[in-house]
């Protein structure tokens, strides 16, 4: 893949808050278009704050972001998945999955199939007048994505999504993310803290520091594609963990000397 | 029984209690032979209230039209003002100190300088009823816009939402369950804000209000009458609160936690 | 030897018995009546004679610990009557014992301190309302709470008032003054005096009593049952009572007004003094049955005569209330203080 078919270009971003801290410094990486990229790092390193940047949520004190197609949004655009479900509570499943068309101008009528289509593929046939109280946390989630993937997006960026799900949840939506990343060639970038599931999902581990964030390493993980529950239960993935988690110690380490 | 899962429950319970409540004031009165200008007994009071309904009724048709028309007025500027806040935090700053004066005043020192600016009575009445119901709905409908979750409001800049959209599709419902809760307030306060006004404000004669009939009653010596036009406060004080808790369920009752049945959690 | 008292004995024989005296003296027999006695207003002239008989001693010669709990604007002493809370209740007009009897509250009437009622409606001068029957045409008429569910009904139906007309008065001025076309109620003897202070002109005023309203006013009222089991006392407050009148009205005030202004500070001694004046002037307490039968006289005929006129605007149906319940004569009509008139040179 060459550098032309890059999805995010990000060019020594920094970012320092209001009252001084110093939340990033200096973070380069490349994400090429159609790829699944973890950022690993522990709590308060700053990569959440990355995410958002990049969402254009927030800007840069420092450095640039390029993403396909211009600053922001591109022809294909930007989606977001929060840790939690971030669900409208007053509107039902339909009408959650289908607020990003709603504000781009479709009308119900318009977008009704698409919308129970997207229901269905999140594994939710049924529940589309149910209302998020009636979910389990798991299933909240995946309106979350259903709705982060109804604008067709070129590019979705997660903020650890599942860490607030039980082991067995995750796990599932882990296989079942891989699945729609694949289906529908988009670029993810999935931050979290967990080794594990970084390994699992994604071809590249961008692993950071702690605060003030920067990049300090970076794992390829060459598994192919689909990826199963062998993969969990195999040797390699064991040494893959080890690897990356030695990798997050040294940099650990190496910022507290 | 629990009272969670026997809405009639609910229903019975405080009423027989307040029957009882009532049968025990009547026979206090009756045995302890408490004259009716001290402590008039239940059955006196209904029976005073039945014979004045025809007065006692024109009064209490005017006092919910000054109430239900403060209470509209409160919600209407209430919520308009309260958009302008969140819309801009200098215009809030510069007017929440006035908001503030307008709402620690005493009613019953404001209502007659209101009475030397506005000629007539009723308008003045309206006036001081909408001053006390008007700041529950302000503050917490002000705090309701504000306290949309942040990142439902990152998801709508996301998708490049206009004004309109966030104010219609994001910030009214989430400022709902506050408004709502504000109103509910409200509601008993400018039924109090009518009464109260109308005793320091309110002139005897035409268009006058049940105060007018407590102060009569109690210028007159009618302790019965008092308690016949106290009684229809009360009624109409509850009837309000049984109104409102209603339509907060209506709205609220499928998805706000505030409204949530315990039985129902799943 | 002749029986002569030596100077030291008879020093300390005189110390002996004055200290004994000085001693017992207020816990001896003299343990007097505890009264409480409520007015309807914060302290003015108009209640003087009150006041006198307690700041010259007279309530306490007569045996009486009083006192005197002020009304004011915001304060309702009325209930505290029947309830038992206070022992006589200083009341304005009849129309308020009216209501008592008819609504069979065991109180009645007796004493009336003033002969004539000093309710008035008061007017800017030069505005066209210089005779009474011109003050129905006002366009705002400020009357109090009090009077609106009592004498205005009367007006309305004897002299032709209009509701439209009405308007709360709050006890302040403001209002009256700002506009020239408005009249406001108020006492003869009292509000005219606050208007030219403040602001300088003699309002014109117009008494009711002149046209119609024939009650007595600032009787004493007393439970029925203080009347037949407690005769004495109720005697003795009704006669310390007219002394007081008269020692206030004829002789030496200044204790009386200084009692009053520490009640009220916002009453000067120079409001009180034209008050004294006005009622005297206008024959307020001293004039009528009271020039022969003394201050505090009533008549059985005169309140038929009130009642009849009430019954007729319309304020009560005939036989609602029992005129003999009204009031009871036995304390009054007896001359008391003529006597003290006289010494006081008058007339």
């Amino acid at each position: 893949m060459d550098a032309t078919r890059s999805a995010i270009e990000l060019d020594r971003v920094g970012k320092r808050f209001a009252g001084g801290t110093l939340a990033l410094a200096g973070v380069s990486l490349s994400v090429t278009s159609g790829s699944f990229v973890a950022i690993l790092g522990p709590s308060g390193c700053g990569k959440s704050t990355l995410l958002r940047m990049i969402a254009g949520l927030d800007t840069p004190s420092e450095g640039s972001i390029r993403l396909a197609g211009g600053q922001r949004g591109g022809d294909r655009g930007v989606s977001f998945v929060f840790q939690e479900p971030t669900l409208m509570p007053w509107g039902t499943v339909f009408e959650n999955v289908w607020l990003p068309l709603r504000l781009a101008g479709r009308s119900r009528a318009a977008a009704r199939d698409e919308v129970e289509a997207l229901i269905g593929a999140v594994g939710l046939a049924g529940f589309a007048d149910a209302l998020p109280r009636e979910l389990s946390g798991g299933m909240k989630m995946r309106v979350s994505i259903a709705r982060a993937l109804a604008p067709h997006p070129g590019l979705l960026l997660m903020d650890e999504p599942f860490a607030a799900l039980d082991e067995i949840t995750r796990n599932r939506l882990n296989d079942d993310l891989l699945h729609w990343w694949r289906e529908r060639g988009l670029t993810a970038l999935f931050v979290t803290h967990s080794v594990f599931e970084a390994v699992y999902l994604s071809e590249r581990i961008a692993v950071m520091g702690p605060r003030p964030g920067r990049l300090v390493a970076e794992v390829a993980i060459d598994e192919p594609y689909p990826r199963t529950e062998a993969f969990r239960s195999s040797p390699r993935y064991t040494l893959l963990c080890s690897a990356v988690s030695k990798a997050l110690r040294d940099a650990q380490q190496g910022e507290a000397d | 029984m629990n009272p969670r899962r026997f809405p009639s429950v609910r229903v019975i319970v405080p009423t027989l209690v307040f029957v009882a409540a009532l049968l025990g004031w009547e026979a206090m009165v009756r045995i302890a032979q408490v004259p009716h200008y001290i402590l008039p007994a239940p059955s006196l009071v209904l029976a005073t209230l039945w014979q004045n309904l025809d007065s006692l009724a024109q009064s209490w048709w005017f006092t919910l039209k000054i109430t239900f028309g403060a209470l509209l007025l409160s919600a209407v500027l209430g919520v308009a003002l309260a958009a302008l806040f969140a819309m801009s935090r200098w215009v809030e700053l510069s007017l929440f100190p006035f908001a503030i004066v307008l709402q620690v005043t005493p009613i019953v020192a404001i209502a007659p300088l209101i009475l030397i600016y506005v000629d007539s009575t009723t308008a003045a009445l309206l006036i001081c009823a909408w001053i006390v119901a008007f700041f529950p709905v302000l503050s917490n409908t002000v705090i309701g816009l504000r306290s949309a979750d942040p990142n439902l409001r990152d998801l709508f800049t996301l998708y490049r939402a206009t004004r309109w959209q966030r104010l219609r599709l994001l910030l009214v419902p989430s400022a709902l369950p506050y408004f709502i809760a504000g109103l509910k307030i409200a509601g008993g306060l400018s039924l109090i804000g009518a009464v109260v006004a109308e005793f320091t404000a309110g002139a005897a004669g035409r268009e006058t209000g049940l105060a007018s009939r407590i102060l009569e009653a109690s210028f007159r010596t009618e302790v019965p009458k008092m308690f016949a036009a106290l009684l229809l406060v009360s009624l109409t004080g509850v009837a309000i609160f049984l109104l409102f808790n209603l339509l907060a369920r209506s709205l609220l009752g499928r998805w706000h936690e505030s409204e949530e049945d315990p039985g129902r959690r799943s | 030897m002749s029986p002569t008292i030596r100077p030291m004995q008879f020093a300390i024989a005189a110390a002996a018995i004055g200290a004994t005296l000085a001693v017992l003296a207020p816990t001896t027999s003299f343990a007097r009546d505890k009264v409480v006695f409520a007015t309807n207003w914060k302290a003015q002239a108009a209640h003087g004679g009150f006041y006198q008989a307690l700041a010259d001693g007279t309530y306490r010669s007569h045996g009486l610990e009083v006192a005197i709990q002020q009304g004011g604007p915001q304060v309702n002493n009325r209930p505290l009557l029947p309830a038992g809370r206070i022992d006589f209740l200083m009341t304005g007009n009849l129309l308020h014992t009216f209501d008592n009897v008819k609504n069979g509250l065991p109180v009645v009437v007796v004493a009336a301190m003033f002969q004539k009622d000093p309710q008035a409606l008061i007017a800017h001068p030069g505005q066209g309302y210089e005779k009474f029957a011109d003050l129905a045409k006002a366009p705002v008429a400020m009357i109090a709470k009090d009077g609106q569910f009592t004498w205005w009904q009367w007006l309305k139906v004897q002299h032709g008032f209009r509701d439209e007309q009405l308007r709360p008065y709050n006890y302040n001025l403001g209002p009256f003054l700002a506009n020239p076309k408005a009249v406001q109620q108020g006492y003869s003897v009292a509000e005219p005096i606050y208007v030219e202070n403040q602001a300088r002109f003699k309002p014109v005023v117009h008494l009711l009593a002149d046209h119609g309203f024939s009650t007595y006013s600032t009787v004493i009222e007393a439970r029925t049952d203080t009347v037949k089991n407690r005769p004495d006392l109720v005697r003795r407050f009704v006669d310390a009572s007219i002394l007081g009148w008269y020692n206030y009205l004829y002789g030496d005030r200044r204790a009386a007004n200084a009692l009053m202004r520490r009640d009220n500070p916002e009453m000067t001694e120079e409001e009180l003094e034209k008050s004294v004046a006005l009622i005297r002037e206008q024959g307020v307490v001293d004039s009528g049955e009271a020039l022969a039968k003394g201050i505090g006289a009533m008549s059985e005929a005169r309140i038929r005569d009130f009642h009849d006129k009430m019954v007729k605007a319309g304020l009560y149906k005939p036989g609602d209330v029992d005129l003999s319940k009204v009031a009871t004569f036995e304390f009054v009509n007896r001359g008391v203080g003529l006597d003290v008139k006289k010494q006081l040179g008058v007339r």
